[in-house]
């Protein structure tokens, strides 16, 4: 491909960053905030640095660089309008979330010595998971973070690297034991901080990744079983799960009560409408935690549900994205790696949005890369970092192929 | 290590299943939003609707013949002239303090203040720099038949300052012609003390109130008896003024009346209890639960006008004792006047039930048509054969010495049933008279019902709820221009 030539994904990429440029400028206007103008350069370079120098650092797939880095921004765009302070710490995140997905492309693209590291993972993260249990701070009916000095974050979050990387490395090889003893003690753990929300996300995600590593139907149909027996016993065990089921199944009863925020937040969805209010316009912050549970139902409210589905669509862009990747890779390591990350990402935006369409039960997850908090933007970016590193695996492999049928001819 | 076919295979359906579900988010959200999209922005805790209100004049609101019910003036929401007026359409159009829920003004907010207005009404707002003033609604009541309501309430002495509901639709096309509930009070006269004194007077009982039905639930009962009893039409019952069902319940006739052999349309004019409690057993409670979930029970009627309380035929502690007194409408089975309203019009209607409506059009301040007039069915309730039937018993209950005589008014053709429930408020024993019934000529097809609260001892929906049933035929006969 020569230089000069820009890619479709590129000129795509100069449309978001004038979009992003041009909402910062319009958001900084409204409120005259100084702020809103270094965000309205800084986002746009950032999203220049992810999806036009990285790839030339490592290398890596433009388009799901781009989809990602428009998320990210996205999410920055309406902390912004609501919260210039969470802006501010999601910009943060998302610069060092960038820095973590490039060590993650490097570790994947270096290659050696996996299964030492994916032992010490192992230990480390059972025992990161299980700090909570006896230092976490409780929130929303959870106990799952974890205060460092002024660094608060959720353990959990970052454990579901080590998870993908576990599953992936131990499912390659076809050693059942390992992988399923971790992912017990994980959910254990999780149990233990009534984080039964992330609980989901871990087990749908072990589940659907053995089934594409074995094929048994049986095992899956069992664990399918046995996480259905455990979600009723968490339902029994847990007050606040019940709750959340009653408050799903009606939320009118306790308008003012434990319906409050699954109200404001379709109320919000309904003033959108299809088209939104307009960005900066409408109250999005009359949704209670708007900021990492409901930021479906800010955007909706802003942009319209049709920009809603646009942004579903890219979630949809991205696990194609994502699949073709494991697809493409040579080794099943490397193919169940790409894969775990991208159902990983796509059951925890299919939990959240469902819970904010009131389709399921809230569970209290993030939205991936848009929702406020730092260790979840990292943890999301690292997860695309570990997919980039496959995808230039594969990249460089055909890169070889070529070479030999060039030297064979 | 090398990757397998299969798995490649199986990473593809694996895409396949998490893009079905995110297929399903996005057809969930707009499905959801575009039916329930006015309901959840018209939500009493919406502060948008409080940030709107300031930019924004509220739109007029006018009944069918055109008679001005509420406009804004000098910023000033007013309403009718006289007291006794405005007091009759209070719940229907809602009070100062926003306090009756769903009424026209707070349920249609999202037209009233002009949020669901046309681009081009923005577009011209924006160049023009006009005053925004919001749309107009014209709704289907008829105020003057809504002021008679409480009049005739009044105006008899069984029912003078009793609490109460009367609905009136047209069966054909779903168009509600009044829904008065009482005690009203005047929003702009009665303060916070006169307001207090009454009883519960910010619920609408037309569309909130869930009380046992009574006898009026014996129209389902006869509808579940003759579609799957093969005999019932023709068999012949035996009351005998008592029936008992077991040890602790015995089912026991009003007054003490002693009905002796009666077909199944006897029974029902004369509101014999027996027989439908035997009825009801030997449907058994799954085929009379499945019958009055087709009339309605259970289900959540998402009108786009009225948000009706989910009338309710429970599911749980389902005795035969229980069984037996639901066979004539007691025993925790539930409904609201406008559901029992909505069962006389299905019937009339021969099985099919409209969408209750109430509003007729929306027209911007210029006066664009925002949303035109349009009629839908609900549901159809039940054969025409059996609705056929039901018309037959209806029309003996008022016209052939039935339960409901008081209900018959001259040359009208007037059909319906009677009910009068037992039940307790505060630990008192409570006595419900009700009158759901219409009218079956064609140029006047209008169904109603009438809710009596606190009947005296001994008084029934017939000697109450069907004279005034009487009084609103008599409206509905003398103003034919009015409410056709």
């Amino acid at each position: 491909m020569s230089k000069k030539q820009k890619s479709p994904v590129s000129r795509l990429s100069s449309v978001v960053m004038l979009f992003f440029l041009l909402a910062f400028l319009l958001l900084a206007s409204r409120d005259g905030k100084m702020e809103g103008y270094i965000l309205a350069v800084a986002v746009p370079l950032m999203i220049w640095f992810g999806t036009y120098l990285l790839p030339k650092i490592v290398p890596a797939d433009q388009l799901l660089l781009s989809l990602t880095n428009f998320l990210c921004a996205l999410g920055i765009l309406m902390l912004y309008r609501t919260n210039t302070y969470y802006a501010f710490h999601q910009v943060i995140a998302y610069a060092v979330g960038l820095l973590a997905m490039l060590f993650c492309i490097w570790l994947v693209r270096s290659g050696r010595g996996w299964g030492t590291m994916i032992l010490l993972l192992m230990f480390l993260s059972a025992g990161l998971l299980a700090l909570p249990v006896f230092f976490g701070q409780v929130t929303n009916g959870a106990k799952n973070w974890l205060a460092l000095g002024p660094v608060s974050f959720q353990p959990s979050e970052l454990v579901k690297l080590s998870l993908v990387l576990v599953l992936a490395w131990y499912m390659s090889r076809r050693k059942m034991l390992p992988w399923l003893l971790f992912s017990v003690v994980c959910l254990g753990l999780l149990m233990l901080q009534k984080d039964l929300g992330t609980a989901l996300l871990y087990f749908g995600t072990a589940l659907l990744l053995y089934w594409t590593s074995s094929g048994n139907w049986l095992v899956t149909g069992l664990g399918l079983a046995g996480g259905a027996g455990a979600a009723y016993w968490g339902y029994t065990l847990f007050p606040h799960v019940r709750r959340r089921v009653s408050v799903w199944l009606n939320p009118w009863q306790e308008t003012y009560d434990g319906g409050y925020q699954l109200i404001q937040g379709l109320v919000a969805l309904a003033s959108g409408g299809l088209f939104g209010v307009g960005l900066g316009l409408g109250n999005p912050t009359a949704i209670p935690v708007y900021e990492s549970d409901f930021m479906f139902a800010v955007i909706c409210e802003q942009f319209g549900l049709v920009f809603g589905c646009c942004v579903l669509l890219m979630y949809v862009a991205l696990i194609w994205r994502g699949t073709s990747v494991a697809m493409a890779a040579r080794t099943s390591f490397h193919g169940l790696t790409a894969m775990g990350c991208t159902i990983f990402l796509g059951i925890q935006t299919l939990l959240i949005i469902g819970g904010v369409l009131k389709l399921i039960p809230l569970t209290g997850v993030t939205m991936p890369f848009v929702s406020y908090g730092g260790t979840s933007l990292v943890s999301g970016l690292c997860m695309i970092g570990l997919i980039q590193g496959v995808a230039s695996i594969n990249e460089d492999d055909l890169a070889e192929d070529t070479h030999l049928a060039m030297l064979s001819r | 290590m090398i990757i397998l076919k299969r798995q490649r295979h199986r990473f593809k359906v694996i895409a396949l299943l998490l893009f079905v579900g995110f297929l399903l988010l996005g057809l969930w959200g707009i499905w959801s939003v575009r039916n329930y999209g006015t309901r959840w922005f018209s939500h009493a805790s919406n502060p948008r609707l409080a940030e709107q209100k300031k930019n924004v004049t509220e739109g007029d609101i006018a009944d069918r013949n055109g008679i001005l019910l509420a406009t804004t003036v000098d910023g000033k929401r007013v309403y009718r002239e006289k007291s006794a007026d405005r007091a009759a359409l209070v719940h229907l159009l809602g009070d100062r303090n926003g306090q009756i829920a769903n009424s026209v003004e707070s349920f249609q907010a999202g037209y009233l203040y002009g949020v669901q207005s046309s681009l081009l009404d923005a577009v011209q707002h924006l160049t023009r720099k006009t005053e925004r003033r919001g749309n107009n609604l014209t709704l289907t009541v008829d105020a003057e038949l809504c002021s008679a309501i409480p009049k005739a309430f009044f105006s008899h002495p069984l029912t003078r300052g009793k609490n109460g509901a009367a609905v009136v639709m047209n069966y054909r096309t779903g168009e509600v012609l009044a829904l008065v509930s009482l005690p009203c009070f005047d929003p702009d006269q009665a303060d916070g003390e006169t307001i207090a004194a009454l009883d519960q007077p910010y619920w609408n009982r037309v569309t909130q109130a869930l009380l046992p039905p009574g006898s009026t639930f014996k129209i389902v009962t006869a509808a579940a008896m003759l579609r799957s009893l093969p005999d019932a039409g023709d068999r012949t019952f035996t009351c005998t003024g008592s029936l008992q069902v077991s040890d602790q319940f015995t089912v026991t006739e009003y007054n003490h009346a002693v009905h002796g052999s009666v077909t199944l349309r006897q029974a029902f004019q004369h509101s014999c209890n027996t027989v439908f409690a035997s009825g009801a057993l030997e449907l058994g409670d799954d085929q009379l639960r499945a019958v009055a979930e087709k009339f309605g029970f259970n289900q959540n009627f998402l009108f786009r006008d009225l948000v009706v309380n989910n009338s309710s035929y429970p599911r749980r502690n389902r005795t035969r004792e229980a069984l037996a007194a639901s066979g004539y409408g007691q025993s925790a089975v539930t409904a609201t006047p406008m559901h029992l309203c909505l069962l006389s019009a299905a019937v009339a209607n021969d099985g099919v039930m409209m969408e209750p409506r109430l509003l007729k059009t929306v027209k911007s301040s210029a006066g664009a048509t925002v949303l035109g007039w349009s009629s839908s069915s609900v549901c159809t309730v039940c054969s025409a054969d059996v609705a056929e039937a039901l018309q037959q018993m209806m029309k003996d209950v008022v016209q052939n010495g039935g339960s409901g005589s008081n209900a018959s008014v001259r040359s009208m053709d007037i059909r319906g049933k009677t009910g009068t429930a037992e039940s307790t408020s505060g630990g008192q024993p409570v006595n419900y008279g009700w009158f759901t019934g219409y009218n079956a000529q064609e140029e006047l097809p209008f169904a109603l019902c009438v809710l009596v609260e606190d009947i005296p001892e001994g008084e029934t929906g017939g000697a109450t709820a069907a004279r005034i049933a009487a009084d609103l035929f008599t409206y509905l006969r003398d103003h034919p221009d009015r409410v056709r």
